[in-house]
């Protein structure tokens, strides 16, 4: 734990004089963050948070190069640790090869990032947040990676409708996911014995529909998705029947302020087989959030949200089917490259973030929690 | 008509030259020479700066650079993007780290985007002012 705190100060010393470097025309970018979590009750993303905890630490570094007028490829390594979650395995964020017929009609294919609602192509790109947790009901950081990206390929493209109707961005995209090994889906199946060392995953489809409309500022959209997951672990195995996700969001930028919300709906049913034993794990996931800020100045900026996740098809009355989140935020810049957040959460439910292997006395319905964060992007 | 009031308002502009860009709390948008539109919406300025579009008007590439800040830097963003420099970081950012865009190009000085704007086909940049755009062309952005 203590080992990563001088690696993060080495890396922002090292890289101080570093601003998006062309070493001939391959573009270099990365960022590297430091995070900490103290919470009143129960230990929260295989953290010891209820202790204070460092063990969160997240980089990456980008590569881009435009072989020609129309193509360009990149790729982004990513390294993460969250507590038990993550390691030191370099992972691929995504590799891909992006071909940009004209400004209404592109294609990516290779390793490409997964469009869904507002944020679930950018949730890791800590620097362009105020929050240092986005709404978990919808963007979960301990399964971050398995929804980042999937291995295919996409269409994308934008529409003008006109002067009076704004324009119409469009994606659409087919693929296969899997599973983090090191993710918290895997983590949660190994606490209770089914471990994998493949990881499940299978086909996925889906795409987004974004219009930004004539009112400077405002945009409101829909993706939806379709996918499948089957994976064979030491003593049994996981299978999800393809099932479907949509999203629905709107978000409002004027001058200093931002408005944003959301809401997804996940249907799902997962089926455990262990040994002899079927173990059927009903879903029915209703998330939705909404969130405001406003910037104070140049460097500082403040806001809040709420988020809230419930599973609809278990009983919505146990605190372990729904997971309720007050958030208060303050971002400091600085500099263009080195920033601070500090936020505070008021939890209700154990839905989401919460491991048996980390709370071996149980859980506690309610607790609050101190988030903090510095960052360097470059 | 409005056709008509725009291309006089062209031609008054060519005809004043780069420096009376300047003097309206502006900049001055300069492009490579060969770049053969002769003024710009403010839409597709926009559109351009921001990653949305990647051709002029006539089909040719554009290549966007940047000051790396200062009061141009502040002023073009404000009076053309309508947003300020952590909003423009923050959505090139996102980009980068999506994969979906490259960052355009960023310089310390004025002269230095000259300097490339001159020497890059499609090439387009802006200065606080300039006074005999001997190896860029001036071009006028029609709101």
């Amino acid at each position: 734990m203590l080992r990563r705190l001088p690696l993060f100060l080495l890396v922002c010393i090292c890289t101080g004089n570093l601003y998006a470097q062309n070493l001939a025309d391959i573009e270099i970018h990365g960022f590297v963050t430091q995070g900490f979590l103290f919470t009143s009750h129960n230990n929260y993303l295989t953290m010891q948070s209820s202790a204070g905890s460092l063990a969160w630490t997240d980089g990456a570094v980008s590569f881009t190069d435009s072989l020609t007028d129309n193509l360009r490829v990149g790729i982004q390594l990513h390294m993460y640790q969250l507590g038990e979650l993550g390691g030191p395995n370099v992972q691929v964020d995504w590799a891909s090869g992006d071909y940009r017929v004209n400004d209404h009609f592109g294609i990516r294919a290779g390793k490409v990032k997964t469009v869904m609602g507002l944020f679930n192509d950018s949730q890791d790109v800590d620097a362009i947040f105020l929050w240092t947790f986005l709404p978990q009901s919808s963007y979960p950081v301990d399964n971050k990676s398995f929804y980042l990206s999937h291995v295919g390929g996409e269409v994308y493209g934008e529409l003008p409708l006109g002067s009076r109707a704004g324009k119409l961005q469009y994606r659409g995209y087919v693929g296969h996911v899997s599973l983090d090994l090191t993710g918290g889906y895997l983590k949660e199946s190994a606490d209770h014995g089914l471990v994998f060392t493949s990881a499940p995953g299978g086909k996925v489809y889906g795409g987004d529909l974004r219009w930004e409309a004539p009112l400077k500022g405002l945009t409101l959209g829909s993706s939806a998705l379709v996918e499948a997951v089957d994976g064979k672990g030491s003593i049994g195995t996981e299978h999800i029947s393809p099932f479907f996700v949509n999203a629905e969001y709107a978000q409002f930028e004027k001058g200093k302020f931002y408005f944003a919300g959301e809401y997804r709906r996940a249907p799902l049913n997962v089926i455990l087989t262990v040994g002899p034993a079927v173990i059927p794990i009903p879903l029915d996931v209703r998330s939705w959030f909404a969130m405001g800020s406003y910037r104070l100045g140049k460097k500082f900026q403040i806001g809040g949200y709420y988020s809230q996740y419930v599973n609809k098809a278990l009983d919505t009355n146990l605190p372990a089917n729904y997971s309720k989140d007050w958030v208060v935020s303050g971002r400091y810049d600085f500099n263009s490259y080195f920033y601070g957040k500090i936020e505070g959460h008021f939890l209700h439910g154990t839905a989401l973030g919460y491991y048996d292997s980390t709370n071996p006395n149980g859980l506690k319905p309610n607790s609050n929690m101190l988030a903090a964060k510095i960052g360097f992007s470059f | 008509m409005t056709v008509m009031k725009s291309r006089w308002f062209i031609v008054l502009l060519g005809f004043f030259g780069c420096w009376s860009m300047a003097t309206a709390q502006d900049v001055v948008l300069v492009v490579n020479k060969n770049v053969r539109i002769t003024a710009i919406r403010d839409a597709d300025l926009r559109a351009i700066f921001t990653g949305a579009k990647t051709r002029f008007a006539d089909g040719s590439r554009v290549v966007p650079v940047t000051l790396k800040g200062g009061a141009a830097h502040e002023v073009f963003l404000k009076n053309h993007l309508g947003e300020g420099p952590d909003e423009f970081r923050a959505q090139w950012r996102k980009a980068v780290f999506t994969g979906q865009g490259a960052m355009p190009r960023t310089f310390d000085s004025e002269s230095a985007v000259i300097e490339y704007v001159a020497a890059t086909p499609g090439a387009v940049g802006y200065v606080s002012r300039i006074s005999s755009p001997d190896n860029v062309k001036c071009l006028p952005v029609v709101k």
